[in-house]
């Protein structure tokens, strides 16, 4: 097997310095087995496997044994192959635990719909031999939006005036993707600030991973609409507003004083929604919306597309100040 | 308002017992005309499966589940003394059920407004609901079909039991 392998190295990547050739998997199922120098054949394509993809959270690296980092020897594209991982695990929101699933064929699912949208990762979905759904994905070359946002080099105000207005706009786009995929019954499912890239060279917003499901009746878009609101309430402060982090950045004690249980977030109790009252120049027409995540509010959005609608008329005039 | 006829939601948990027994308590000696036993399928996603034969195989489990339970519920209030010719139950089926074939069916976008449409529809004048008692902060998360009815319900009563 190992000299199959040698064959498409020297066959489409003759230049290639690789010493070491494994073997060709046809069968994903134990995908624990298939690593650095294996390739993956889905069809008549071939996929040189060369690590495999690690998450990083909390300070941990964990590696994601059925994420491979690939690179396509007909085409010598590298792509991210996800391979079916039929894992159950808990997602913690604040204090409440969700049951979660990951779904290859939800994933694969939204992958034809987004098809051409760069609003989204890119990729499709073949079966293996064994029927397992493997996802080919497309890299996206960027950073993580609210990795870009930190490393911006101002103060909050000169932040909030120069560069907000164009982030939020950004943002607004994307919450729109999001509705598109809502107005086609389909939830993203893991909406958080490291699932939103910033595209290198286009500047573009896309969105990465829809492969998290669960069962949600009432509010099927809850929690989608959830980490929508929470991604807003990281961009306009900055930063995640917690006790902590506004004392990190001197916020003065007769700010912190005024500070009340109905200005923090209704799910994540540490997290200051109602960023007005640390600076004072954001207008109420932003401000009123993250206040939608507060303890002291009564409503609450039910669809994106209520959110969107208060989000475009703040920024008629954020933008006109 | 007049007590006429009741629809009540029910979803087989030890709540919607409590609100049918509730109903039975009090309509027992009344001389009502219609009592709804209400069921809005919700199916399991299909997105928890790996395949549509284990989800096929979930979803007829659930349903004679709950069908057992509607029965039973229903024979609750018969028992309690409520005329068997008055009470009725419907297993109100998702659109994508793969066992019913019907245009009149959930989508699964709101149970809340899924059960008041059909109250609408059968002019029914009274709504029973039981009440989990979440809270604010799940309320926001993941919905309740009891905030939901009685926020969104118009021309009729409604008894939220706890």
């Amino acid at each position: 097997m190992s000299t199959d392998v040698k064959k498409l190295i020297h066959k489409y990547m003759p230049d290639s310095q690789m010493s070491r050739f494994g073997k060709i998997f046809t069968d994903s199922t134990e995908f624990m087995n298939i690593d650095y120098s294996d390739v993956m054949k889905l069809g008549n394509e071939h996929f040189l496997v060369l690590k495999n993809e690690q998450e990083r959270r909390f300070g941990l690296v964990d590696p994601k044994y059925w994420v491979k980092r690939v690179k396509h020897l007909e085409s010598g594209r590298s792509q991210i192959l996800k391979l079916a991982f039929y894992e159950t695990f808990p997602m913690y929101i604040g204090p409440f635990e969700i049951k979660c699933y990951r779904s290859p064929r939800k994933e694969a699912r939204i992958l034809d719909l987004v098809k051409g949208d760069m609003r989204f990762m890119q990729g499709y979905s073949k079966n293996d031999i064994a029927g397992n759904n493997v996802r080919v994905l497309d890299i996206i070359r960027g950073k993580r939006l609210d990795v870009v946002v930190h490393d911006i080099p101002v103060d909050h105000k000169t932040y909030f005036h120069e560069y907000f207005p164009d982030i939020f706009e950004k943002f607004i786009g994307a919450c729109e993707a999001i509705s598109f995929l809502h107005s086609h019954d389909e939830k993203h499912g893991d909406v958080r600030r490291d699932h939103l890239w910033v595209e290198s060279g286009t500047g573009a917003y896309r969105w990465i991973d829809f492969d998290y499901a669960f069962e949600l009746y009432e509010n099927p878009f809850g929690l989608d609409i959830f980490g929508l609101k929470s991604i807003l309430v990281y961009l306009v402060g900055k930063a995640n507003l917690t006790m902590q982090t506004l004392l990190e950045l001197g916020t003065e004690n007769s700010i912190l004083n005024t500070l009340n249980s109905g200005d923090y977030s209704v799910v994540i109790g540490n997290r200051v929604v109602n960023v007005k009252k640390i600076y004072n120049y954001i207008p109420n027409s932003l401000n009123n919306i993250l206040m939608h995540l507060s303890s002291s509010s009564s409503v609450f959005y039910e669809s994106v597309d209520e959110l969107l609608v208060d989000m475009n008329n703040s920024l008629k005039e954020i933008r006109s100040l | 308002m007049t007590l006429n006829k009741i629809l009540v939601a029910f979803d087989g948990s030890e709540n919607s017992f409590k609100a049918v027994e509730y109903v039975g308590n009090i309509v027992k000696h009344y001389p009502i005309c219609r009592v709804l036993i209400l069921y809005v399928e919700r199916l399991p996603d299909k997105d928890l499966y790996p395949d549509d034969e284990i989800w096929v195989s979930q979803c007829k489990k659930n349903e004679v589940e709950m069908t057992e339970k509607l029965s039973l519920a229903k024979q609750t209030l018969i028992k309690q003394g409520v005329s068997a010719d008055v009470v009725t139950d419907q297993y109100f089926a998702s659109c994508k059920s793969p066992f019913h074939d019907t245009d009149i069916c959930t989508t699964g976008r709101s149970i809340g407004m899924d059960i008041l449409r059909i109250r609408e529809e059968g002019n029914y004048d009274t709504v029973v609901i039981g009440r989990r008692g979440v809270s604010k902060a799940e309320e926001f998360l993941f919905g309740s079909v009891s905030t939901k009815v009685v926020q969104s319900a118009a021309d009729c009563t409604v008894w939220v039991v706890n």
